[in-house]
């Protein structure tokens, strides 16, 4: 593996390594503000999850399992669904990246968006099966699956500006400190 | 920034990942244990954002209202025909109705009738609204400081929008009736038909638990019908309409996503006491029912025969003095509690 050095004042190095999680946790503010611009017509995105899928392929020693755990935890907290279901579903599309880390890094283009989408439908289809196993136990109704898909449709329609943010996020704040991290 | 992520580096991050997997399960598991936890960490993240909201409803409820400009700006004359239409259709009915309300309090008046419980009600603002694949939402900025609880049904002008499930200091959540966890009992008329209506996120909710034998029409009304105790009977909701499917629904009045302002209903039915058990066959047989009872003494029962106060034993000493011959009973003076003394002396 190439690796870039690049040299840091010390004393930023410690704020620099929390830079994933402050825009993890940005992207669950952002995302979870209730307040409705299109009338409701549409759910809003995860934006959290780009911060997660971005920094656990580039810098998996900044975005650490317990940090996708925490934004996870606070996507629970805020979207008002069931508890831990995001959390859950965030720490489980880690794991898949983390485990075919070199194949997602690789993609580029028009490929590097479907590797993404196949991370959000993953992470979408993990809350959907817990929403519907914890449902079953209560023997409630299976949930609608078409708010989902809206969820992971938006979610991938708004990845290539949002990564585009957390790019230059990268390299503005985090790429400079790579190496004394 | 392809190139960027070709500079990954591996990390061995497999044990903490593991832990963090079982971590995350457990956490979904006290969720369902032990959900009221996570509701107040919920209620009080929305008190803290809520002066956040607050300023930004102004601006977002501006920009709704300049995108819904601009697709109705193309029908306005279209809509300006069917509401004068409208208008004076609901004239007629207005008319109707005010007949019927005087002639139902004539009768009410007539019969004795309970009047129906009043309700207390708390107008409360739309701070927020979330559209969430588990949940759909809206935030209010009254709080159980403006006395707004869990269970409290929630109205616009139009009809029932949803109910309170959390409540924090300044802040409520509310569950639409289109949720997908959403049950409400309602009656239909006419025919006063009780089904359930549950919320699956669509606009109009489903009608379940309607008896095979009842056929309903689209066009009937319904509203809540207070079954449970938990939200007063008769609060209206919406109309039936068919699902093309041999199902019915339920279309809503009121808009969730247009309300401004609403109101939270407090309701808390009062227990029903029975009518006295000795009263029911004389009823039932036509006759004449008793007289009640005189007001016990009860200090001067418990007092003059020197037991302990039993109220139940001293109604019965009551009615079995009122049954031989009634006397007026002259209250006896008050005696301090702990002069056991004297009434060791009176036996």
């Amino acid at each position: 593996m190439v690796s870039l050095e690049r040299t840091q004042a010390p004393r930023f190095r410690y704020l620099v390594a929390l830079v994933p999680m402050v825009c993890g946790l940005a992207g669950v503010l952002i995302a979870n503000i209730p307040v409705s611009i299109l009338g409701g017509l549409v759910p809003a995105p995860l934006f959290a999850l780009v911060p997660v899928y971005f920094w656990c392929l580039v810098r998996p020693d900044l975005m650490t399992p317990a940090v996708a755990f925490s934004i996870g935890f606070a996507e629970d907290i805020l979207s008002g669904g069931p508890p831990g279901i995001w959390t859950l579903a965030f720490v489980l599309t880690y794991a898949l990246l983390a485990r075919r880390r070199d194949s997602f890094a690789g993609l580029s283009g028009l490929a590097a968006v479907l590797g993404f989408a196949a991370a959000a439908t993953f992470a979408c289809a993990v809350a959907y099966f817990t929403v519907a196993g914890l449902n079953l136990l209560s023997g409630l109704h299976l949930p609608p699956l078409v708010p989902v898909v809206s969820e992971l449709m938006m979610t991938v329609v708004f990845y290539i500006p949002t990564t585009l943010v957390v790019a230059w996020l990268h390299h503005k704040l985090v790429g400079a400190s790579r190496s004394d991290v | 920034m392809a190139n960027a992520w070709k500079i990954a580096r591996k990390s061995n991050v497999q044990l903490p990942l593991i832990l963090v997997v079982a971590l995350a399960i457990v956490v979904v598991l006290l969720g369902k244990a032990q959900g009221s936890l996570f509701d107040r960490m919920r209620a009080h993240a929305t008190d803290t954002i809520a002066p956040v909201l607050e300023k930004l409803r102004g601006p977002v409820a501006g920009f709704d209202r300049f995108v819904g400009s601009i697709t109705e700006i193309f029908s306005v004359y279209e809509q300006n025909l069917k509401l004068k239409e409208e208008n004076a259709r609901l004239r007629q009915w207005r008319n109707v109705a005010i007949v019927l309300q005087e002639r139902v309090g004539r009768y009410q008046a007539l019969l004795h009738a309970v009047p129906d419980p009043k309700l207390n009600g708390v107008l409360a603002r739309v701070i927020g609204r979330a559209n969430r694949p588990f949940l759909q939402t809206m935030i209010l900025d009254a709080g159980r400081q403006n006395h707004a609880l869990p269970g409290q049904a929630v109205m616009d002008a139009r009809g029932m929008i949803g109910r309170v499930y959390l409540a924090g200091q300044r802040t409520s959540w509310v569950i639409l009736l289109t949720d997908l966890n959403s049950r409400i009992p309602v009656t239909v008329a006419p025919g006063n038909v009780q089904a359930m209506m549950t919320g699956d996120n669509s606009a109009t909710p489903r009608l379940e638990m309607v008896s095979r034998t009842v056929v309903l029409h689209a066009g009937d009304q319904v509203t809540s019908s207070g079954d449970g105790g938990l939200l007063p009977a008769g609060l209206p909701i919406g109309t039936v309409v068919s699902d093309g499917a041999g199902g019915w629904r339920v279309a809503l009045l009121a808009d969730a996503a247009a309300s401004q302002d609403v109101e939270i209903l407090s309701f808390s039915k009062p227990p029903e006491s029975p009518p006295p058990s000795a009263q029911l066959p004389a009823e039932a047989a036509g006759l004449k029912p008793q007289a009640p009872p005189p007001p016990p003494a009860p200090a001067a029962a418990t007092q003059t025969n020197g037991q302990v106060g039993n109220p139940a034993q001293a109604l019965s000493n009551a009615q079995v003095n009122v049954q031989a011959k009634p006397k007026p009973v002259t209250p006896a003076p008050v005696q301090p509690a702990d002069s056991a003394d004297a009434e060791d002396q009176d036996r």
